[in-house]
């Protein structure tokens, strides 16, 4: 619920008078639905999803509140369960609390005062409540990532480590230094990719952890910095580098994160060029305007397989056999672009290369 | 298998060093009379499918679990789907990293697949499952 915004309340009561007084009396304070029966309660539980307190009068003509609650629960657990009524018999408040889970019983004839606390009482109680579970929620899926990471240990972690201890194992038993040349330099390839691996996680912690920093981003700065990380890879790899940058006002976002998703996609664009072709290429456009940038990646590699092409942003989801990937990067990508309210389209063509497209609204609110 | 013959050996791994070991290790055997890799088990698959099987010969077949596009366990399924004088002149071996149990447990799960080894490859592995 947003601050300032009206508790919620649903009250169900068969005698019209009855209804029409708890409205009348509570509609300033509070955002109030009235149901003369059950039926008509569910549409309302059904179509207000933000339904914080649910009253209901016990003795109803097709069922009592008890019944209704109990009923209720199991569909919508969450609206916490108040019942109203004048007969104040052991015997049916007993019933409410254990098969109801009433939060409050509200006697008959009631004062302003005992039914407002109540609500208030009990939309804390519902704040808490919704508060856990979404608490919860998160929980989970940090499990099942712990979960996903477990099992991408083995594989990136394990993987490389093992095809180290068996280069050094077999290399005893070499002695053609050639060849003792090309195995070192696999295993050393090995080594490189475990050091990605781990760099790579570090970035996915920082960015799960931690805070986006908003300050004013020079473009042509930023891309110089880029530019000089990629100047060797691209003359060792000989894939032309071209990029430019179209600023002319300022730009407030989180530069870390920018640096990260432009990075890691020219290490794509340059990691899955066509091996033998002799006109590699990595085009960068960078266009700032109306507040908002935009970053296209372009390369003429190998493609993505239209089969792949969904999973591209899925943890530990590698679309190629070739080239080294953590299957981090582009969720990483796709994390980052989520808090800085950005979004990134692909298209790709086999054999004929990728585009990867950013776009990222300024923060108008500058730094903080 | 006979002990005398000699046999064909095909790794499928999608590491490229995995590969150069294993075939270093087949071919200080020995035993070994030809030695194939594939880092792409679709292209292991497209191979074996388009090969007709030699009566005189017969081949071991390493394969990786995790590998990307197409994984061991997908690879295997699509072999035993081969005819059956081809399936036959195969022996598989799966050969992992993984320390997953239930990637260990599915391994019995494949009637084609002979036993799982664990990753390094050695000389000592090797000979033992050579006989």
């Amino acid at each position: 619920m947003k601050t300032g915004e009206k508790i919620k309340i649903l009250y169900i009561d068969d005698e019209q008078n009855n209804l029409n007084g708890f409205k009348a009396t509570f509609r300033f304070d509070y955002s109030v639905l009235i149901a003369a029966n059950t039926s008509q309660a569910y549409d309302y539980l059904r179509d207000h999803s933000d339904i914080a307190v649910v009253l209901c009068d016990q003795r109803m003509p097709d069922k009592t509140g008890v019944q209704f609650f109990e009923e209720m629960r199991r569909t919508y657990p969450n609206p916490v369960r108040m019942l109203i009524t004048g007969y104040t018999d052991i015997e049916s408040v007993i019933d409410s609390v254990n098969r109801g889970h009433i939060f409050r019983y509200i006697k008959k004839p009631w004062t302003d005062n005992d039914v407002k606390s109540a609500i208030e009482e009990g939309h804390k109680f519902f704040l808490t409540h919704s508060l856990l579970a979404a608490k919860n929620q998160e929980l989970q899926s940090a499990y099942d990532e712990l979960g996903k990471f477990a099992y991408s240990i083995t594989h990136d972690v394990r993987g490389p480590l093992l095809s180290v201890i068996g280069g050094l194992e077999l290399v005893k038993e070499m002695s053609d230094l050639t060849e003792i040349r090309e195995l070192l330099e696999m295993m050393a390839e090995s080594v490189r990719k475990l050091d990605e691996y781990i760099k790579n996680t570090h970035e996915y912690y920082k960015l799960k952890r931690g805070m986006v920093q908003f300050t004013e981003i020079d473009f042509h700065t930023l891309m110089a910095d880029i530019a000089a990380l990629f100047r060797i890879v691209s003359i060792n790899e000989n894939v032309e580098f071209i990029h430019s940058v179209e600023q002319n006002e300022p730009f407030h976002s989180d530069e870390i994160s920018i640096k990260m998703i432009l990075s890691n996609l020219l290490s794509n664009a340059f990691n899955y060029q066509k091996k033998n072709a002799a006109d590699k290429k990595v085009v960068v456009n960078i266009v700032v305007k109306d507040n908002k940038v935009t970053i296209s990646v372009t390369d003429n590699g190998i493609g993505i397989h239209p089969d792949h092409i969904d999973n591209i942003f899925t943890m530990f989801y590698r679309a190629t056999s070739e080239e080294t990937g953590s299957g981090l990067g582009l969720y990483n990508v796709k994390d980052a672009l989520n808090k800085l309210g950005g979004n990134i389209s692909v298209e790709s063509e086999l054999n004929k290369g990728t585009t990867f497209t950013v776009n990222i609204p300024g923060n108008t609110h500058g730094s903080k | 298998m006979a002990q005398s013959k000699k046999l064909n050996f095909m790794v499928v791994d999608d590491s490229k060093l995995d590969c150069f070991i294993a075939e270093k290790i087949i071919k200080n055997t020995g035993k070994c009379e030809s030695i194939r890799s594939f880092l792409q088990a679709r292209d292991a698959l497209a191979f074996i499918s388009s090969t007709p099987p030699d009566e005189h010969s017969h081949t071991i077949l390493l394969v990786d679990i995790q590998m990307p596009v197409m994984n061991g366990f997908q690879f295997v399924e699509e072999f035993e789907k081969l005819p059956k004088e081809i399936i036959e002149k195969y022996t598989i071996y799966i050969i992992s990293s993984s320390i997953n149990e239930t990637d260990l447990s599915k391994v019995h799960n494949y009637k084609s697949v002979k036993q799982f080894l664990n990753k390094p490859l050695t000389s000592n592995n090797l000979s033992v499952l050579l006989g």
